[in-house]
C-alpha cells in the first residue's frame, strides 16, 4: 500500500516537471457552433493569452462560471487582449441545446462543441468545469478544475501576469 | 504486480521528463489519475449491507505522451476491490487501455482502444463513463481522412472492451460527412449552413445455438452479420436550425430484444431557434427495437456498439433526479420543448440585474405494439398512438441576482414516473411536485456561501412491508444544504435528506474539499440513498452505503 502511495506521489511529482511547455493539442477535430469541423490549432488569439473553459449544458458550476466571467469579459480583453473559447463536452443528449444555450445566456465567447470528448482526453480533462490558460505561444501555463465563486479573480491574475 | 506496474509507469514519466528537460525526445507526458475509497458500514434504515473488505477502491492513472503528430497513451486500472454499485467483474487491475497514434492535418490513424462517434451516436459510438463503471472502447484500428476541408471520412474496425476482456464481436464501420459551406466558395460567407453525413455499421459473431420459442427442438438460423444504415443533416438559416438523423438496422435477435427477427429504427430529431438572451428549441425521438450489441447473448449496459441519447432534460439538483429517466432501446417515443429567455435588467421582472428563466418539458412513452410470437418471430406490429406512458415533467427555473452580492434560483417542476420504466410492471404511477430554492451570497472577496433547499411531494408512499410501496425514493421529500467556500481552494458542505412522513430516516452527508490548480480533494461522510446514478441517460443502480468516501483527481 506504501509503495502504491509512493508510486502515485512519485507520478505526479514527475508530471509536475513535465507539465511545463506542454501545447494545446493540434490537428484535434472539434465542430464550431455552426457545425463546421475545425482543428484545435485554430484555437488563438494572435499571441495574446487564451482561457480554455470545458463545460457543459446540464454543468451548474460551469455555468456559473461562464455566466461571472461574462460580467467582467469586456474588462478583461480590454486591459489583457485576452479571448475566451468555451469547449462544449454535451453528447448527443444535449448537443443540439448547445448552440441555443450559448445564445439563451447571451455569452459573447467562442464555442467549440468536442461531442467525441477527443480534445478534453488528449488534455486530461477529468471533470468539468475546467480552466486552462494559454500564453502567446499555446503554451498550457495554467490550469484548474472545479469553480467556486470568485474563481475568475486568480484566473484573470494569471493572465495579468503573462501580458505584463 | 500492481505496484511494479506503477513503479515501472512512475519512472518511465522521470525518464521521459528528463528527456523532455533535456530536448532529447522532443515531447510531453501528461495524463490524468483518480482515486476514489469507500468505507461503509451495515445500516439496515437505510438498506446498507456489510462490507467485508471494510475498504473499496477503484483507481486509474492516464498516462500520454505526445510529440508532434505523434501520441501514445496507456491507462492503469485498479478496482480492488470495486466500489459499490459497480460491476463486481471489474474486480482486478491492469493494463485497461493503450493505444499509438498520428493525428496529421489530412490523416489521423489510431491503432489500438480508441472513442468514435458517428453522428449523433445512434448508429455507433465507443465512449467511457468512469462514474457509471462504462467503457465500450474498440481495440482495434481507427482511420480518418480530412482530403478536403469540409469532408470527413472515417473508417475503423475492432472489438469491444467488456471489463477485463473483449467481446467477440467484430465491429467494422465506416462513416462521411460533407459541410457545404466549406466546399463551395459561393457557400462559404452564406446564411444557410448545410451538413450531411452518412454511415454503415456491421458487426460478425460467430454462430451459436438458440432454441426457438415455437419449437424448443429448432434452433434458430442467426444472422451472422448484422448491418445497421443511418443519414443525417445538420441545417442551419440564421438563428434557425435543424438536426436530424435517422438509422435503420437489420435483423438481429439478441438477448436484448427476446430472439426477435424485426428490424430496428431509430429517429432523432431537434429543432432550435436562438438569439442572443432567447432560445427555444423542439426534439422528437423515435426508437424501435434499436438494442445494438457486438456479442448478440449480452444483455445490461456493457457492448453496446450505439448509443440512444435520452430525450429528458438532464436534470442536476437532487430531489430532480430521483426519479431518472433512462433511453428504452426495445423501444419509446418522446418530445421534449425548451425555452431560455433573459428578462432585461430595468424591466418589471429583470429588476436590477436582469433575470434568467428557463422552462422544460418533456414526454416519454412506449410505442404501441401488438405482440405477434417470441423468439425466431418478428416479435411485434407497431399499431398507431401512443402506448403507456413512461415518464414526464415540466419545470419552470428562474435566476436573479437580488443584489451585488446574492443570488437565487428557483425551481419548481412536476414530474410523472412509470416504475414500469425501471422493469417492475403492475405499479402505480408516481406524481410528484418539486420545489427548489438556492441561494448564494459572495460575503467577501474570500468567503461566499450557498443554500439549498428542496421539497418533493408525492402521491407515493413508503411501506416496507408491502412490495408496491416497498421503494425508499417513495413519499415527501425534504433537504438542506449549507456550502461554504473559502478562496478558490476550500469548501466545506453539510446537507440532509429527509423522507418526513416514512420514518426511513435522514440521509446526511458532511464533506470537505480542496482544490490546488488541476488537483481535488474530497472526503466525505454521510448515507448515500440507494438508487440510480444516471448519466447521460444511461444509468446504474447504486446500493445505499454509509460511511466514508475519499476522492482525489489531478491532471499534470
Amino acid at each position: 500500500m506504501k509503495k502504491i502511495l509512493f508510486a502515485i506521489i512519485s507520478l505526479l511529482f514527475a508530471g509536475s516537471l513535465m507539465a511545463q511547455g506542454a501545447k494545446l493539442p493540434e490537428n484535434i477535430t472539434l465542430k464550431s457552433i455552426d457545425g463546421q469541423s475545425v482543428p484545435s490549432s485554430a484555437i488563438q488569439n494572435d499571441g495574446k493569452p487564451v482561457i480554455i473553459s470545458f463545460w457543459a449544458t446540464w454543468c451548474k458550476p460551469c455555468n456559473r462560471e461562464l455566466n461571472n466571467i461574462k460580467e467582467v469579459y469586456e474588462e478583461w480583453q480590454e486591459e489583457t487582449g485576452v479571448k475566451l473559447v468555451a469547449i462544449s463536452i454535451d453528447d448527443a443528449r444535449s448537443a443540439a441545446r448547445v448552440k441555443p444555450h450559448v445564445d439563451g445566456n447571451d455569452w459573447p465567447y467562442e464555442v467549440y462543441l468536442d461531442q467525441n470528448s477527443d480534445l478534453k482526453r488528449a488534455m486530461n480533462v477529468v471533470n468539468v468545469p475546467h480552466t486552462f490558460i494559454l500564453n502567446g505561444e499555446g503554451e498550457i501555463v495554467w490550469q484548474h478544475t472545479g469553480y467556486q465563486d470568485g474563481g475568475e479573480e486568480e484566473v484573470i491574475e494569471k493572465v495579468r501576469e503573462l501580458v505584463k | 504486480m500492481i505496484k511494479r506496474l506503477f513503479l515501472l509507469a512512475g519512472f518511465a514519466c522521470l525518464v521521459a521528463s528528463a528527456a523532455t528537460a533535456q530536448g532529447i525526445l522532443g515531447g510531453h507526458v501528461t495524463g490524468n489519475v483518480q482515486l476514489d475509497a469507500q468505507v461503509s458500514h451495515k445500516d439496515s434504515v437505510i438498506g446498507a449491507d456489510d462490507v467485508p473488505e471494510n475498504l473499496l477502491m477503484n483507481a486509474r492513472a492516464d498516462i500520454l505522451y505526445t510529440n508532434g503528430d505523434f501520441s501514445a497513451g496507456l491507462r492503469f486500472e485498479m478496482y480492488q476491490n470495486p466500489m459499490l454499485g459497480f460491476d463486481p467483474q471489474y474486480k482486478g487491475q491492469g493494463l485497461a487501455n493503450y493505444f499509438v497514434a498520428y493525428n496529421g492535418s489530412w490523416l489521423s490513424v489510431t491503432a489500438g482502444n480508441f472513442y468514435e462517434q458517428f453522428g449523433s451516436g445512434m448508429i455507433l459510438r465507443t465512449y467511457e463513463d468512469r462514474y457509471l463503471g462504462l467503457d465500450n472502447s474498440l481495440l482495434g484500428l481507427n482511420l480518418t481522412f480530412r482530403p478536403w476541408q469540409g469532408v470527413t471520412i472515417k473508417a475503423l474496425a475492432g472489438r469491444q472492451r467488456i471489463f477485463w476482456s473483449y467481446g467477440e464481436g467484430i465491429v467494422r464501420g465506416i462513416d462521411g460527412e460533407v459541410n457545404f459551406n466549406s466546399i463551395i466558395k459561393a457557400m462559404q460567407d452564406s446564411k444557410f449552413r448545410a451538413t450531411l453525413g452518412a454511415s454503415f455499421v456491421s458487426k460478425y459473431e460467430p454462430d451459436e445455438s438458440i432454441p426457438s420459442a415455437s419449437d424448443p427442438e429448432y434452433r434458430l438460423n442467426l444472422p451472422l452479420n448484422v448491418g445497421a444504415a443511418a443519414v443525417r443533416a445538420d441545417l442551419g438559416f440564421g438563428g434557425l436550425n435543424l438536426q436530424a438523423e435517422y438509422v435503420r438496422k437489420g435483423q438481429d435477435p439478441s438477448a436484448l430484444n427476446g430472439y426477435i427477427y424485426r428490424p430496428g429504427e431509430a429517429l432523432l430529431l431537434d429543432l432550435s431557434y436562438s438569439q442572443r438572451g432567447f432560445s427555444a428549441s423542439l426534439q422528437a425521438k423515435r426508437i424501435d427495437n434499436m438494442g445494438y450489441k457486438s456479442v448478440r447473448s449480452q444483455s445490461g449496459e456493457m457492448l453496446f456498439i450505439n448509443y440512444l441519447p435520452a430525450i429528458t432534460k438532464n436534470h442536476t439538483y437532487a430531489f430532480l433526479t430521483m426519479y431518472p429517466y433512462a433511453t428504452q432501446v426495445n423501444g419509446e417515443q418522446g418530445l421534449q420543448a425548451d425555452v431560455m429567455y433573459k428578462f432585461k435588467k430595468g424591466t418589471f421582472l429583470g429588476g436590477d440585474y436582469g433575470m434568467d428563466m428557463h422552462v422544460n418539458s418533456s414526454v416519454v412513452a412506449t410505442l404501441n405494439t401488438t405482440v405477434t410470437g417470441g423468439a425466431g418471430t418478428e416479435g411485434y406490429v407497431v399499431n398507431s398512438g401512443i402506448g403507456d406512458l413512461f415518464y414526464g415533467d415540466a419545470s419552470v427555473e428562474l435566476a436573479r441576482k437580488l443584489s451585488k452580492t446574492v443570488k437565487l434560483n428557483v425551481t419548481y417542476a412536476y414530474q410523472v414516473f412509470n416504475p414500469e420504466a425501471e422493469g417492475h410492471s403492475g405499479l402505480d404511477l408516481v406524481h410528484n411536485n418539486v420545489v427548489i430554492a438556492d441561494l448564494s451570497w459572495k460575503l467577501n472577496k474570500k468567503h461566499s456561501l450557498r443554500f439549498e433547499a428542496e421539497w418533493m411531494g408525492s402521491d407515493s408512499y413508503y411501506d416496507a412491508t408491502d412490495q408496491h410501496h416497498a421503494d425508499r425514493r417513495y413519499g415527501d421529500w425534504m433537504m438542506g444544504l449549507v456550502e461554504w467556500n473559502i478562496g478558490t481552494h476550500w469548501f466545506v458542505s453539510a446537507s440532509d435528506q429527509y423522507a418526513y412522513n416514512d420514518g426511513i430516516g435522514n440521509y446526511y452527508n458532511l464533506s470537505v474539499g480542496y482544490t490546488h490548480g488541476a488537483t481535488r480533494l474530497q472526503l466525505g461522510y454521510g448515507k448515500q440513498r440507494e438508487g440510480l446514478l444516471c448519466i447521460g441517460g444511461v444509468c446504474r443502480p447504486v446500493p445505499a452505503s454509509n460511511g466514508l468516501t475519499f476522492s482525489l483527481t489531478t491532471s499534470f
